[in-house]
């Protein structure tokens, strides 16, 4: 007994602090209990409603049909209030005046983010057990097969989990309380559509459920989906943490470096996955979504990049390598706009280049709907420079002393919406009619009017011309950031060491 | 171990919160943190607690930097907020628990702390409580315990009197002292001043961002020289010295007591000594002239604005 007491202190000791309190809370709080109490009477109701249909005795489906409407229920409870709950929660706890006390304990971020997750999950898992009893009664009415039942749960606990992970993100994104606002009813759209998209998937007329899981366990097909929907999900779960950790991060830490190497490896492994799959089929589809979603994110990184520090702090510095020859690939991976704005670009560079080099490799799969669908790409990459540095630019040499580095973002998205709103709109007005080449400054142009001859290339033309331009004029900007990138000299380590001791 | 302030300054936006502030404190001192609302003191201490970070400056707690290095500092700081933020579902003792575990305490040890934690502050016969139903006064004893979890050497404690009824005050000014013969450094800030001066070895005076004067108490009184209160006590013709007293131009106030007539004077000792020179070569026969001392709460009033920034 006394060893079993001890071995139970020793698991005690081993949990995440941030999931004991959370879970806690939860059991103690009114929220979970409502919520599960409500879930459990409308499945009850349900069950009773299917019961009660006389149809039932003869049907063959009736399983299937319960199941449907009991997952679903299931769906949209966990998708809904567990991350909400999770965001909420979080969000209220790193409200600006009043940032909860956890936060200046030694926890560690990774500590923070990971407890919260994993409480999500745990809530996630009771609304799923909730649930059990059911669905065990839905194989008994016939009509599904227990594979599918087991495969589509799992499927939607990853979609959940993601979507858990999400709302921790916005939770611990730095706004006032009118932004994260807006960020949550834009998280409640995105949770809406991500629920109808997966009704569909599951359900749908050629959905998972009709199709039958259970015959398909022994193919490739079927395989090569679940190995990307599990990658999919922990690749995005996996990002969404980071990115969470960097934001509750200390400021002088290096945040930037977790996060770049996270997304340079799954660049790799995720561009060898689409590689592989993209042979596999014979086509270039593959490959151009995997492209599509790194270049939104590297797009996305340019601004984070732009809006983040521009000089480095003493403990920042102290770990930059002495040789000189490591600095610029150490460069890469350090908080700070220039080295920021470097990664993401050459992550760009490096993204359109492998597509380049896999048509090379495989010219078969060069077809004329391919090469439209990269010159978009090509497009995004290059405004999204050009914007962001062009802002960038903007601050530094005429709005310095009113606007502060971190708010550089909303300036490219300032510049961003005149190009694509203002100015088309205004053009409208002025000659009363419509011309798509309006479009050819904004990004979203050679997306809308890829099949127009001619506009994407004008557009890439535009866009590289741009580019150059503002590439130029930051140069300077660039050369000053990296040589700053340098260890403290004695002098300055002294002068920290002598204010510290006087 | 010492801590040290240096050239921190804070601005919100536009608005400079705190203006280049230095001044240090070491183990087994007890510093009052004085201003009006506005001053920028909760500022200063949150960014010692490392909740906020420095436009620019730094502090330090012997020579870690809470800047470059808050998960270091954090270990040493121990913060109580003005008010303990709110966590509904939750009791006392489980609160304090996950304090601990956050802590990094484990085992036994954690138990073992967090009940001695709970003695010292009197929450025993509370621990099962929720926060939620707490009083003003048994929050901020809550919010202590969970400062001092860690064993921190570096307390920073935001209006810890407030709202605390007589009693619970004498509670918290033993516990203070206790704490300070434990050997810890303590910055706190407060509204009641006659309780600050009681327990503080100095004090640090703060108005829109910027310090006004920092001292012992005594050091403080002394450079309070822009006002004095004399009482003197004539043996006779006080209404007479009363009208006589009232024309003299660096004297701001006069009130007519029982036997005595207070009066404020601005300008040094010297101001004191002419009046009373004059007032003898005019033929008033004073019995007693005293310069009262000034206390925390007069050079408050006299030093400060009331501004906010």
């Amino acid at each position: 007994m006394k060893s079993i007491g001890g071995l139970l202190e020793k698991i005690d000791d081993q949990l995440n602090p941030i999931v004991v309190k959370e879970l806690r809370q939860a059991v103690q709080g009114k929220f979970l209990i409502v919520v599960l109490i409500c879930f459990l009477c409308l499945q009850l109701l349900t069950v009773g409603l299917f019961l009660t249909d006389r149809g039932v005795r003869e049907s063959f489906s009736a399983g299937q049909d319960v199941f449907r409407v009991l997952l679903g229920m299931l769906l949209g409870t966990c998708l809904l209030f567990v991350p909400a709950y999770t965001g909420i929660r979080l969000a209220s706890e790193r409200a600006d005046a009043n940032v909860d006390l956890l936060f200046i304990t030694t926890l560690r971020p990774h500590s923070i983010i990971w407890g919260k997750f994993f409480a999500g999950i745990v809530l996630t898992i009771l609304l799923y057990s909730a649930c059990m009893p059911f669905m065990t009664f839905t194989y008994l009415l016939r009509g599904v097969d227990l594979p599918s039942v087991f495969v589509l749960l799992a499927f939607d606990f990853i979609v959940v989990a993601v979507s858990i992970q999400c709302g921790i993100l916005i939770g611990c994104i730095p706004a006032n309380r009118i932004l994260k606002m807006i960020l949550g009813a834009g998280w409640l759209v995105v949770t809406f559509i991500t629920f109808v998209t997966l009704l569909f998937t599951m359900f749908g007329p050629s959905g998972l459920l009709d199709s039958g899981i259970g015959s398909q366990l022994g193919s490739w097909k079927f395989w090569r989906g679940a190995l990307g929907v599990l990658l999919g999900g922990g690749t995005s779960i996996g990002l969404l943490a980071l990115l969470s950790m960097a934001l509750i991060s200390p400021f002088s830490a290096n945040r930037a470096l977790s996060v770049r190497i996270f997304i340079t490896a799954t660049w790799v492994l995720t561009g060898a996955y689409v590689g592989i799959w993209s042979r596999g089929v014979n086509n270039l589809d593959p490959i151009l979504l995997w492209a599509t979603l790194h270049i939104l994110v590297y797009s996305a990184g340019l601004f984070v990049a732009v809006s983040e520090r521009a000089t480095l702090g003493l403990r920042l510095r102290r770990t930059v390598p002495r040789k000189r020859l490591l600095r610029p690939l150490a460069f890469l991976f350090y908080s700070g706009d220039a080295s920021g704005v470097v990664w993401s670009s050459l992550m760009i560079i490096l993204t359109l280049l492998f597509i380049g080099v896999w048509l090379i490799i495989f010219p078969r799969m060069q077809t004329g709907d391919n090469i439209e669908a990269v010159g978009p790409l090509v497009c995004l990459g290059l405004y999204a420079f050009s914007y962001t540095l062009g802002a960038s630019l903007i601050r530094r040499r005429f709005l310095a002393n009113r606007v502060t580095s971190a708010y550089t973002w909303v300036i490219a998205l300032i510049l961003l919406g005149i190009t694509t709103t203002i100015v088309p709109l205004g053009l409208f007005f002025i000659y009363g009619d419509w011309n798509k080449e309006w479009l050819v400054a904004s990004p979203l142009g050679p997306f809308l009017f890829s099949d127009t001859k001619g506009f994407v290339s004008n557009s890439i033309a535009i866009a590289t011309v741009f580019a150059t331009f503002i590439g130029a004029l930051s140069l300077p900007w660039f050369f000053r950031q990296f040589s700053h990138f340098r260890p403290p000299l004695e002098t300055e380590q002294q002068t920290a060491h002598g204010n510290g001791s006087g | 171990m010492q801590v040290n302030i240096l050239n921190l300054r804070k601005n919100f936006g536009t608005t400079r919160a705190i203006d280049d502030i230095s001044f240090s404190f070491a183990s087994g001192q007890i510093i009052g943190f004085v201003g009006p609302n506005g001053a920028g003191k909760t500022t200063t201490m949150r960014i010692l607690a490392t909740l906020d970070e420095p436009t620019s400056g730094d502090a330090k707690i012997d020579d870690i930097s809470i800047v470059e290095v808050p998960e270091q500092a954090r270990q040493l700081v121990g913060y109580v907020p003005d008010s303990l933020p709110m966590h509904r579902d939750i009791s006392v003792h489980e609160y304090l628990d996950f304090f601990a575990r956050a802590y990094g305490l484990t085992g036994t040890q954690r138990r073992q702390v967090v009940e001695n934690v709970e003695e010292f502050t009197n929450l025993t016969g509370i621990r099962e409580r929720t926060l939620y139903a707490l009083s003003k006064g048994m929050k901020q004893r809550v919010s202590l315990a969970r400062a001092l979890l860690h064993d921190p050497p570096v307390l920073v404690m935001d209006e810890p009197a407030a709202g605390l009824d007589p009693r619970a005050r004498v509670e918290l000014r033993e516990l203070l002292r206790i704490l300070s013969d434990q050997e810890k450094a303590i910055l706190i800030s407060s509204h009641i001043l006659t309780e600050l001066s009681e327990i503080c070895d100095r004090a640090v005076i703060i108005e829109q961002g910027r310090i006004i004067t920092a001292g012992t108490l005594q050091e403080i009184a002394k450079s309070d020289v822009e006002q004095h209160t004399v009482l003197i006590r004539p043996l006779d013709r006080q209404d007479d010295l009363y009208q006589v007293l009232l024309l003299i131009p660096n004297i701001t106030a006069v009130n007519r007591l029982e036997n005595e007539i207070e009066v404020k004077i601005t300008g040094s000792d010297e101001a004191c000594s002419e009046l009373l020179e004059n007032l003898i070569r005019d033929g008033y026969r004073i019995v007693e002239f005293k310069q009262q001392g000034s206390d925390l709460e007069s050079v408050f009033m006299n030093v400060t604005k009331g501004e906010a920034q």
